[in-house]
């Protein structure tokens, strides 16, 4: 079905654009970096949402929605499902993938970032390393964001990288939508 | 035949609309189309009244054998997918209004027979 790209190509871009609002367009301002890659990503969501819930019939709740962005929807951009789904059935969901796809192929080096600091050198490499590899996250996040939204659940999604390659998503207040 | 074709956003907000005929004007179509989204509503907000028909994606049952639904439906997915396209705002894209304009022509055409 369409056309295909390689999924080098993919994560080429994927590093580029990190690498351009950070270094580039949104220099020193890393917040501002990754609203704009977020709301990209939330863009493409949207689209993406749209393009592989057109042969399905419409979801009966919204948590119909959120197994399908776990099972069809990770599929077909990660090529695996969600490996673990919980919920503490009051609007949180934590979506876990034990393998994040786009991040199996990038190094994380702990022990090149010494900065000489009186603080403690490996701590302070390891959340370099963390703030580094999260920016990378935003824009999976946002496809999410947008996906949920084209599906009637508008809610924040951020992600928790504290055992990589393992990431969880978080989506927060998924039930202050619709109340028929 | 078909007479207009409409997508509506998810404000109720018009996205696209098209007519077929020479006959109407823009507002009287509208108003067709905004009527016509009571029935939508009402099959939504009623399940029970509905009954197996709710999870149909296509909630008007008109030629249930005619696959014009699904051509409509990839040629509005592949317009949404365009990068400058703003989600909600008309869709202005010539290549969607031939798609819709081909699709009806040979609906009309299958339908005459």
């Amino acid at each position: 079905m369409g056309r295909e790209v390689s999924e080098s190509c993919v994560e080429s871009l994927l590093t580029e654009i990190v690498s351009s609002y950070c270094n580039h367009f949104y220099a020193n301002k890393p917040e501002l970096a990754a609203r704009r890659i977020e709301a990209i990503g939330y863009q493409v969501g949207h689209q993406l949402s749209e393009r592989y819930t057109m042969d399905r019939p419409r979801f009966s709740d919204h948590l119909e929605a959120i197994k399908f962005i776990c099972k069809d929807f990770w599929s077909e951009l990660f090529k695996k499902q969600i490996d673990n789904l919980k919920t503490n059935h009051k609007g949180t969901f934590v979506l876990q993938d034990s393998r994040f796809r786009w991040l199996s192929h990038m190094s994380i080096d702990l022990s090149s970032e010494s900065s000489g600091s009186a603080q403690d050198p490996s701590t302070m490499a390891e959340s370099k390393a963390a703030q580094a590899t999260g920016m990378y996250l935003y824009f999976p996040c946002g496809i999410i964001r947008g996906a949920l939204s084209n599906l009637g659940i508008p809610c924040a999604v951020s992600a928790d990288i504290s055992s990589l390659p393992a990431c969880k998503l978080l989506l927060l207040n998924t039930l202050r939508c619709f109340s028929r | 035949m078909i007479v207009c074709v409409a997508v509506v956003g998810h404000q109720n907000n018009p996205v696209y609309i098209q007519s077929f005929t020479e006959a109407d004007d823009a507002l009287k179509l509208h108003h067709i189309v905004h009527c016509s989204l009571d029935v939508v509503d009402e099959r939504v907000n009623n399940p029970k009244k509905s009954g197996p028909t709710l999870n149909e994606t296509f909630l008007g049952l008109l030629y249930p054998t005619e696959n014009y639904k699904v051509r409509f439906h990839s040629a509005y997915v592949d317009a949404v997918s365009n990068p400058f396209h703003v989600p909600g705002k008309k869709i202005t894209s010539r290549t969607f209004a031939e798609r819709v304009s081909n699709i009806v022509k040979s609906f009309g055409l299958s339908s005459a027979g």
